[in-house]
């Protein structure tokens, strides 16, 4: 949906989107991002991430970034972003129910265009927040 | 508290260097789109993204982390730890980025420091990296962080 500076409030919430990462979409994105794809990694081998120190394979942080920028696409449609500043607290497992939220934070007025801050979450129901970020990005005002 | 003092390759510091140049291609940000579910249209349909006043298929946000990925970067040489983890990651997207547009990567070792946490003392590598196009137009900032473990 397209949304306008005029239709959000300060502590809207963004999303949630609830979803699993999947093994296959783990190879597939480090496949686009060079991060391996089928040569076992810490993002695709259960095995070599364990020799790594890591408790299994992991997902990519930039995968999870980009999942957090699907959230505030999918949420505000036509949204320009400024800054996505994030926080890598824990690791992201696979296969594992994951929650994508935020709430809006702050909004300025601009000409043609507002500025608007969200805080933006990744959680599990097991370890709470597994990566924070800060997104500042401007929305459409209504013609 | 006094932090560890850390042994790394301190000449790299505030030193920027070419790392690399990048086609964005359509494949690409669609690729990239399919992996992660992304269905904005402004980066799945070209005539969209045109119809809305971008020169061509407008990239993610986040498609500075994929060319960062192929980055020749100099070996800083942390005398620390060996366990490895990205600690955290910012983009600053100046201008839009889209599909038939040549950036140039350019990074920069910004800090290396320790932390001691709950868990321990933790080794920290920061690097900068902007992104200009075929205009030298600077187009993207990003920060990245690294820690490294005992």
């Amino acid at each position: 949906m397209e949304r306008y500076f005029e239709d959000v409030d300060l502590g809207d919430e963004i999303g949630p989107l609830e979803r699993a990462i999947t093994d296959d979409e783990v190879v597939e994105f480090t496949t686009v991002s060079g991060q391996g794809g089928n040569r076992p990694s810490r993002f695709t081998s259960d095995e070599q991430a364990k020799k790594e120190g890591l408790p299994g394979a992991i997902v990519p942080g930039i995968m999870s970034m980009a999942l957090l920028s699907k959230l505030l696409t999918d949420w505000a449609g036509s949204v320009d972003v400024k800054l996505l500043d994030v926080i890598f607290r824990q690791t992201v497992p696979h296969n594992q129910s994951l929650k994508l939220h935020g709430v809006v934070t702050d909004k300025r007025e601009g000409e043609g265009q507002g500025t608007l801050e969200a805080d933006l979450y990744l959680d599990t129901a097991e370890k709470g927040h597994h990566i924070t970020a800060r997104a500042v990005f401007t929305l459409s005002a209504k013609d | 508290m006094v932090e560890e003092k850390l042994e790394f390759d301190q000449s790299l510091l505030g030193q920027e260097v070419e790392a690399g140049s990048f086609e964005v291609t359509r494949e690409q940000i669609l690729a990239l789109c399919k992996a992660v579910g992304e269905t904005n249209p402004l980066f799945t349909d070209e005539e969209e993204a045109r119809r809305r006043g971008y020169r061509g298929l407008l990239a993610p946000p986040t498609i500075t982390n994929l060319l960062i990925r192929s980055f020749n970067r100099p070996e800083v040489k942390v005398n620390f730890g060996s366990l490895r983890l990205h600690a955290g990651q910012a983009i600053e997207p100046l201008e839009p980025i889209c599909a038939g547009d040549h950036l140039t990567g350019r990074t920069s070792l910004k800090d290396v420091y320790t932390k001691t946490g709950r868990t321990g003392t933790m080794a920290f590598i920061v690097w900068e990296t902007r992104f200009t196009n075929q205009e030298n137009t600077d187009v993207a900032r990003v920060r990245e962080s690294f820690m490294v473990r005992r």
